[in-house]
């Protein structure tokens, strides 16, 4: 009985196996970082801080099925410790197990119940499961707290919806955007609910707002998290706080990742072709320019890289060589619309019409979407006198609508009064007026005014 | 022929693998060479139709081959074209024997192939073959006598952009096919970039470091040409990096909508406004993103009444960490996100999916799932070994209750090996009464999953034909009438991921044979009722037979 009782314990002290890994086919940065902490763990395997580190080098790498074994391991060793619970739940969210997750987040709110990640976490995981009537009590706690608030409205939100309560759904997400004004997931919610409700066009503009900001969420301080990212300081994880930080607009921060990001791992091109980008958004031409042929020297040949050379070009106002960076993007992507745009732009300004025009179709042809090429396609043919065709390329820019829409209706006004069709200018260019006064584009508007006055 | 449904044996597994049985014997070449070209990881597809009228389903499955630049024509695998010869005996044993026929048929295409679809544009009463590639698509006429004829350039519908999935479609009620393309992205291999995994080993780029180019819509002339109508249409205001297509009713009104599996961009929902032109409905329908807003990874696309109601649902594969969603339509052409109520997400979260369908496996009238599973980035538990993108295909059984139960342990070793899944095609292959599989692997062979799951259950296949145009009647709908409910049907080849599938409607009809009558709603929204027909058998019901019902108010 004593030796079960042994065995038992034994057993329940070592808890689950740690992950077996293939180091060997790691790349270097990886492989160090990870093999340190499993040096660790092999030394010491009862240990739990050694295991739950081991736990986080391998969260740090996206190593999700490791992590979790590791951190399953760890808690295990050390049930009561808070991390292990919280990281694992972290961990099982991203492998989108949210019933697994909520489990550990309920231990981990458990033993430290002050941690608000964790607490947001447990309400939107259960949500994720599908388990309403659990997690709106947490949200509606949540809701109380500043910080926390935003999130807690697009989930009450989310959870009146799914009970059909769209109305109040309504309420909790414009709640949210109130308070969070970038809230994309509060938009695309919001529009949901309007449709249920019958409201379209509030539908449409909710669902236009979320286009514009898309994922954006309000930042939550995570230091339990915080401590796992900032494991990574190779190359490619500078890089990616480079990207975050170019994202936010924070430029010099991203230069100055980017660079150390290049000093940690000199063959990262796209470090090049990214700081290109950057310094030339600074205007630093130079050094725009040194990293342009960097990456070149280093083998790479993308469209991109070019067309980002010749923007940097162009704002110098070297046109030639604009127009040859641009003209290599296309050799290499005819299918580079932003370069087909801009080479057209330079060759506007040439006074070759025919050949811009010739750019500008080529561009509108290969992704429709892209209305600047079709406005500048539209633009060109009535510098050619050839307002109908103008006018048809501009008939293709009104929809889906968005905010340059009043600047396509004016341009398309101007068509059909160079085309003779007088009254289609005056009640095109009356509902562009109305739509930019509508967007508050009040020098449009005006603009606008002057040319209907002059056609009545 | 009548004939239920084989019983399986109480430890038998529910499909067996017999493709090199059956001499069904290829192996996609992927053409990769260690320079990680996107177009390497996409293909590819299959198609199912009996392309000699013979009465059984003969298979077409797309090659890749070299990518690089410099192979010519004659060092290129090509696709293949396997004539089925099944034989019956007069015990009702089946033998299934497969036959390379693709010389003599004159389908031995060269290009980088990526899809099938299948339809009758020249509405001579057989099917036709158009295939999408990483390049021009092709277009190749059924003359007939076993033979084909590349009818590309004639017909007008080919173009350079990377295309996927293609679905034929009557879209504007005048009888004849016309044909939706699915367009990917802006990839070249001059253009190819350097993308790494998570520990910064090289592996495959998200498509999102391209750009989506867009789709095409062509409209059948009658007279073996197709106008370019994508602009005309509206087709061209949305992008999207299209890989899944399917036409079907989706806000209720009688028309055939179409809906886009874009991969990291927003599904599209092109409703058609009955005037030649579509808006995307697609954000606002709630089918075109997750429920935070986001968009997916989106592949391959089954489309039908899963939960009995009527309506046409919709489940959209995803990528290994989002999970695999149900779309459930209200009827009106609202969907609301439902995998986890209907129990397929937590077991799908492991899995990157590609071609699926609702397939009534058991025979029991409701839809269950298969899908199509491989990888498109490293897996994590296979790094350093050979091939680490394989990953097990999925089988779900519909409860009937709004909940989905994995039975893939019951699949038997067809779904115990991990392999690259990619497209899949539906049908019943060697015509016993129950849904068969072919799955094809990326750079490995293709599998033929034959059913032994019916369970002893009733059912019914449905071959529909019209005089004039679209005699195949693709998009009409089948409502079978028995005690309780109705079972709807869509008659497509389209769906699931660069495949297309039986003509055929099968519709499983469980314990009971009895059958008070099939509805039919043609394409033209034109009603007949049929009755007097038998279960377990195969039946063709041509127009103008039955008994006409009165439009709908």
């Amino acid at each position: 009985m004593l030796v079960l009782v042994l065995l038992l314990t034994l057993s329940a002290q070592e808890g689950p196996p740690l992950p077996a890994l293939a180091l060997d086919a790691f790349p270097p940065a990886a492989r160090d970082s990870v093999a340190r902490a499993q040096r660790d763990v092999t030394a010491r395997p009862s240990d739990a801080a050694a295991v739950g580190a081991f736990g986080r080098a391998l969260q740090a790498w996206e190593q999700w099925e490791s992590a979790h074994q590791a951190y399953s391991r760890a808690q295990a060793l050390a049930p009561r410790t808070f991390d292990w619970q919280y990281l694992d739940a972290v961990v099982l969210q991203r492998l989108m197990r949210p019933t697994d997750a909520a489990a550990r987040l309920k231990t981990a709110v458990s033993l430290n119940s002050a941690y608000l990640p964790a607490r947001v976490r447990l309400a939107e995981a259960l949500l994720d499961a599908g388990d309403l009537t659990a997690s709106r009590p947490m949200f509606e706690a949540l809701s109380k707290e500043a910080v926390a608030e935003p999130a807690a409205q697009v989930g009450l939100g989310k959870i009146a919806a799914l009970q059909g309560d769209h109305e109040r759904a309504i309420v909790h997400f414009k709640r949210a955007i109130e308070l969070f004004p970038e809230l994309g997931a509060a938009y695309y919610s919001l529009a949901r609910s309007y449709r249920a409700t019958g409201r379209r066009a509030d539908a449409e503009q909710a669902l236009a707002q979320h286009a514009r900001f898309g994922a954006t969420w309000p930042r939550l301080d995570d230091p339990v998290l915080s401590a796992v990212t900032e494991l990574r300081d190779d190359g490619r994880a500078l890089l990616a706080r480079g990207l975050a930080s170019a994202k936010t607009g924070e430029i010099e921060a991203a230069i100055a990742l980017h660079e150390q990001a290049l000093v940690r791992d000199p063959s990262l091109t796209q470090v090049h072709a990214n700081l290109l980008s950057l310094y030339g958004q600074l205007k630093n031409s130079p050094k725009a320019e040194e990293h342009y042929h960097a990456a070149v020297q280093k083998g790479v040949n993308s469209a991109d890289l070019h067309y980002d050379y010749g923007v940097v070009l162009a704002s110098q106002e070297k046109w030639d060589a604009a127009a040859e960076a641009y003209r290599r993007a296309i050799a290499v992507n005819p299918l580079h619309v932003r370069a087909r745009n801009n080479l057209g732009q330079l060759l506007e300004r040439q006074g070759q019409i025919e050949n811009a025009a010739a750019e500008y179709r080529k561009a509108a042809d290969a992704q429709p979407s892209f209305k600047l090429a079709g406005f500048n396609l539209g633009r060109m043919l009535l510098v050619l006198k050839r307002p109908d065709e103008a006018a048809a390329e501009f008939e293709k820019l009104l929809e889906p609508r968005d905010a340059d829409t009043p600047r396509y209706l004016f341009a398309l006004s101007t068509a059909y009064v160079h085309a003779g069709r007088i009254a289609e200018g005056i009640k095109r260019a009356t509902e562009a007026r109305q739509l930019a006064v509508d967007l508050g584009q009040t020098e449009l508007a005006a603009a606008i005014d002057r040319e209907l006055a002059r056609l009545k | 022929m009548r004939m239920v449904s084989p019983a399986p044996s109480a430890a038998g597994p529910l499909f067996v693998e017999s493709a090199a049985a059956t001499g069904l014997k290829f192996t996609h070449n992927n053409g990769a060479t260690g320079l990680y070209y996107l177009a390497e990881e996409m293909g590819a597809g299959v198609a199912l139709f009996d392309y000699d009228n013979d009465g059984d389903l003969d298979v077409f499955l797309v090659q890749g081959g070299p990518l690089e630049a410099g192979n010519t024509s004659k060092t290129r695998v090509t696709s293949r074209l396997f004539r089925n010869d099944l034989k019956i005996g007069a015990d009702g044993s089946r033998a299934l024997r497969f036959t390379d026929v693709t010389e003599q048929a004159g389908v031995g295409w060269t290009a980088y192939g990526m899809g099938a679809a299948v339809g009758d544009y020249d509405n001579d009463g057989d099917l036709d073959l158009f295939l999408t590639s990483f390049g021009p698509e092709a277009l190749f006429r059924n003359n007939g006598n076993g033979t084909f004829t590349d009818v590309t350039a004639e017909a007008g519908v080919s173009d350079p952009l990377w295309s996927t999935s293609a679905s034929f479609l009557d879209y504007d009620r005048d009888g004849d096919l016309d044909l939706f393309v699915a367009n990917y992205v802006d990839f070249s291999l001059a253009d190819n970039k350097t993308c790494a995994d998570p520990v910064g080993a090289r592996d495959y780029c998200s498509p999102r470091v391209y750009r989506p180019v867009p789709d095409r819509l062509y409209r059948n002339e009658g007279n073996g040409r197709f106008t370019n109508v994508t602009e005309a249409s509206g087709i061209v205001k949305a992008d999207g990096a299209g890989l899944g297509v399917t036409a079907g009713d989706y806000n209720g009104d009688g028309w055939l909508d179409l809906y886009v599996a874009n991969d990291a961009t927003p599904n599209q929902l092109w409703i058609n406004r009955h005037d030649g032109t579509f808006v995307d409905d697609g954000p606002l329908s709630g089918a075109a993103l997750n429920a935070a807003g986001n968009p997916e990874g989106s592949m391959g696309i089954a489309s039908g009444d899963a939960d009995g109601d009527g309506d046409e649902d919709l489940f959209v594969t995803n990528l290994v960490g989002e999970t695999f969603v149900l779309y459930e339509n209200d009827g009106k052409g609202s969907f609301e996100d439902a995998r986890v109520r209907w129990g397929l997400a937590q077991p799908t979260a492991a899995f990157t999916g590609f071609g699926t369908d609702w397939i009534d496996y058991d025979n029991d009238g409701w839809l269950d799932l298969f899908i199509a599973n491989g990888a498109v980035n490293i897996v994590e538990a296979l790094r350093g070994q050979p091939n680490p993108f394989r990953m097990k295909n999925q089988l779900f059984h519909n409860t009937g209750k709004g909940r989905f139960e994995e039975t893939s342990a019951q699949g038997g070793p067809a779904f115990a090996n991990a392999e690259v899944g990619r497209g899949a095609a539906f049908g019943d292959l060697d015509n016993d009464g129950d849904i068969d599989i072919v799955v094809t692997n990326n750079g490995g062979p293709v599998r033929l999953m034959l059913n032994q799951a019916s369970g002893g259950h009733h059912w019914m296949q449905i071959r529909l034909a019209q005089d004039g145009g679209n005699r195949f009647a693709l998009g009409a709908r089948i409502g079978v009438e028995r005690a309780g409910r109705t079972l709807w049907r869509r008659v497509r080849t389209d769906g699931s991921y660069l495949s297309a599938s039986d003509v055929r409607v099968h519709v499983g009809l469980g314990a009971s044979a009895a059958i008070e009558g099939v509805q039919v709603q043609w394409p033209d929204g034109q009603r007949e009722l049929f009755t007097g027909i038998e279960a377990d058998r195969t039946v063709t019901l041509r127009r103008g037979t039955g008994r006409a019902i009165p439009p709908e108010k």
